[in-house]
């Protein structure tokens, strides 16, 4: 066993670092505050490279490993991107792109993911429903075979990047009889006659994210549309969930590190009763909180990364347990960094206001927090 | 990255647990008398030492064994509580000690011994008077003659009765030095066994040392700005968090077995959210202190800048989290696990040891903050 990293990994974490500092971070706060979709930053993070990291260069990726995608989501956070952008890059490019990419043929992935890498394209997954969150088998959109067409309707919910994307990975039944094996996933561009987004939900956090329902009403798509075979939705969706729990909590972990920076920053400069508040043993204890959550998370996403490079597809134990944990951690961490900051840490002035707010996603997206439970006991 | 461990590597902690399997349970141990224990450790240590575990972390592998060390501490911590840190502080604190700064006269007399489990080591390191930073230190030693003059005094020593030699910190020379003291020597009273919490087969014991007369051969004297007493913490740290996930591992295992085959409302309680839930934290928490402490470990060993810090961030979580598994065991196995002889029982007492021991888990968030602030 050994936790040492490639030295062109370190150096590509330092880049992406640099990149976002230079190129994401001055427009976050105004973004945050009008709760929009930071386009520039999108297309810049494709220009970079970041948006289609792991998928092969002929196809417009990089060509990079899991292990070293999920280092770029790390610097993210580290630079102090916000969540909404890191959870729009993650449902754009692991729960469509990658869906794409993975069970795609030559033809579907050759028309979609270089524009999905290059950013050129925005994409979206649908799989939740109104009645149909944590528990998929019972979701009530259906595919029906006419011809050469696939008919859907239904009504999916909670869709990252919904309102604005190009291009929708969506679950349906093409069995209502079956549970499980009845899921089937579709490609369903934007435009398509039946099929439309709802307007943007206003969120508590992660307000540059766009997310909204998605409405199919007997929306027709070519059947050369369908992803794999039928019914075997389910399975692609298990495997893009564990996305969800990988590259999509590496922000988090990132975003620990620089909270800790700017807390002790704060800390250190902010005098009360004669000295700097960091000499008070109660705001180092907060630091230290901080630093050990961070540091205990690490590793937690770092061994489902590597997991998935060493062709495990399903990881579903590491998976889970790397969710729960920095799902139900992270929220104290973020919570003591704004009591750390006092009445500043509750105004915009100071982002660790955000920063709560957009963690409080972390124990509910991707699969709460009972749910990680009712999977690591059924695995017990 | 690599996060398996290989062939060897596995068939040693297959061997190791089976050594500590065959090892009296702890209520056993606690009503063994002195010598009786004595001959236990000394068993497991030979035992250890025949299967290679004990030289582990010595000698040109020290980089390479550090993660599968952890793991293999843990495993026999998991199942044998008290004889594991009677093993390990005699050998990956002081026989360490020896390892770093004892001359090749000094290795060949104690650290081979030690190292093949034919003694019983101890290390005096916290001062009667002030048991958490030790600094500076109030035994002192003082040169007489062509020999060492030693005094002071030292709680909370494990193995002090057990132990062939002690190793007392203290300072000569206006410098930290290790007086390697036999049992026997004049001038040195090893109290009684401080009961305790937990540990039920530990034996704790404070030292005395009034004049005690040492040939210099018997002083190791460490290189100025060794950074002795940090060195002497971080790896007693090591070996707490190593017992922290033996305990772990102890606690969710019995749960986990007992939630699986006791019945309850016509099915086993693993089936009810409450316990299945409860026992999903647990494996959460053990496997996520599992990680940390490779990685610190790893780190310690690769980039000891780096790594004494993340040692102590490894130490607070495993530990904490060390009580909390035991706590929630408690919970999932009620009556049957607040009987004695319960793993959950013993190692929610024997968890607080393991907080307060080494860096405790407030002096470790001060540290831990100040490095943060760039304070230290």
């Amino acid at each position: 066993m050994d936790f040492a990293f490639s030295r062109e990994q370190v150096m590509f974490k330092k880049e992406v670092i640099r990149f976002a500092k230079k190129e994401i971070v001055p427009r976050v706060q105004e973004h945050d505050l009008k709760g929009e979709f930071d386009f520039t930053s999108f297309r810049k993070m494709g220009d970079f490279g970041i948006l289609g990291l792991h998928f092969p260069e002929e196809l417009g990726g990089g060509g990079a490993d899991v292990l070293t995608t999920v280092l770029a989501g790390e610097a993210l956070g580290e630079a102090g991107v916000d969540g909404g952008l890191t959870l729009a890059y993650g449902a754009h490019s692991f729960l469509c792109a990658d869906t794409i990419f993975r069970h795609g043929t030559d033809i579907q992935r050759k028309h979609y993911i270089p524009k999905l890498a290059s950013g050129q394209w925005i994409g979206c997954m649908g799989l939740s429903e109104p009645d149909a969150g944590s528990d998929v088998a019972s979701m009530s959109t259906t595919a029906t075979r006419q011809g050469d067409s696939y008919v859907l309707n239904g009504t999916k919910m909670w869709i990252t990047n919904g309102p604005i994307a190009d291009v929708a990975v969506v679950y349906a039944k093409t069995d209502p009889d079956q549970q499980h094996a009845g899921i089937s996933a579709f490609i369903v561009d934007k435009g398509t006659p039946g099929f439309s987004a709802g307007p943007p939900l206003i969120k508590m956090g992660v307000r540059t994210s766009k997310t909204s329902e998605l409405v199919l009403n007997n929306c027709a798509i070519p059947a050369d549309n369908l992803l794999g075979n039928e019914g075997e939705g389910f399975l692609m969706a298990m495997q893009t969930v564990e996305w969800d729990r990988s590259a999509l909590l590496a922000p988090f972990v990132g975003s620990t590190t620089y909270l800790v920076k700017k807390c002790a920053d704060y800390a250190k400069g902010r005098v009360q009763f004669g000295k700097p508040i960091g000499h008070f043993q109660a705001i180092k204890r907060k630091l230290a909180d901080m630093r050990i959550f961070g540091e205990a998370a690490r590793a937690l996403v770092y061994r489902i990364a590597w997991c998935k490079d060493q062709g495990r597809p399903l990881n579903h134990l590491e998976a889970a347990v790397a969710k729960l944990f920095i799902g139900d951690w992270s929220l104290p961490v973020t919570n003591d960094a704004v009591t750390l900051h006092g009445g500043y840490g509750y105004t915009h002035e100071f982002d660790v206001e955000r920063i709560f707010r957009d963690t409080r996603l972390a124990p509910i997206g991707g699969g709460t927090s009972e749910v990680q439970k009712m999977i690591i006991s059924r695995l017990m | 990255m690599n996060f398996d461990f290989n062939d060897d590597e596995n068939r040693l902690f297959e061997n190791v647990r089976a050594i500590a399997a065959a090892a009296p349970a702890e209520e056993a141990l606690a009503g063994q008398s002195v010598d009786a224990v004595s001959r236990t450790l000394r068993d497991i240590l030979k035992q250890l030492a025949e299967i290679g575990y004990l030289q582990l972390g010595f000698g040109n592998n020290a980089q390479a064994d550090a993660v599968p060390l952890m793991k293999a501490m843990e495993t026999l911590a998991g199942q044998a509580r008290s004889l594991f840190l009677a093993v390990e502080m005699s050998t990956r604190v002081l026989a360490r000690a020896m390892a770093h700064w004892a001359t090749e006269e000094q290795k060949e007399r104690w650290l081979q011994g030690l190292l093949a489990g034919e003694s019983i080591g101890a290390l005096a390191l916290s001062e009667n008077t002030m048991n958490v930073e030790n600094d500076p230190l109030q035994t002192l030693g003082v040169r007489k003659g062509g020999r060492v003059l030693v005094s002071g005094s030292k709680n909370y020593v494990v193995n002090g009765s057990l132990a062939d030699r002690i190793g007392v910190v203290g300072m000569l020379d206006g410098r930290p030095a290790l007086f390697m003291v036999d049992r026997r020597v004049s001038g040195l009273t090893v109290s009684d066994r401080i009961r305790t919490m937990g540990y039920d087969g530990l034996h704790l014991a404070a030292l005395d040392l009034h004049d005690c007369d040492l040939p210099e051969e018997n002083v190791i004297l460490p290189p100025e700005n060794a950074g002795v007493l940090d060195l002497l913490r971080m790896w007693e740290n090591e070996v707490l968090l190593a017992a922290a996930l033996g305990m772990m591992q102890a606690s969710l295992a019995e749960a986990r077995d007992f939630a699986k085959s006791h019945r309850s409302g016509g099915k086993p309680v693993i089936a009810y959210q409450e316990v299945g839930f409860k026992l999903s934290e647990m494996l959460t928490l053990h496997q996520t202190a599992q990680l940390f402490a490779y990685r610190a470990v790893w780190t310690m060993a690769t980039q000891p800048k780096e790594g004494a810090s993340l040692i102590w961030c490894a130490k607070v979580f495993g530990t904490e989290a060390a009580e909390r598994v035991a706590g929630e065991a408690l919970r999932i196995l009620a009556g049957q696990g607040y009987r004695s002889g319960s793993a959950a029982e013993s190692a929610y007492r024997a968890a607080k040891w393991t907080q307060i021991s080494g860096i405790s888990t407030e002096i470790a968030r001060v540290r831990i903050g100040d490095h943060a602030l760039g304070y230290r």
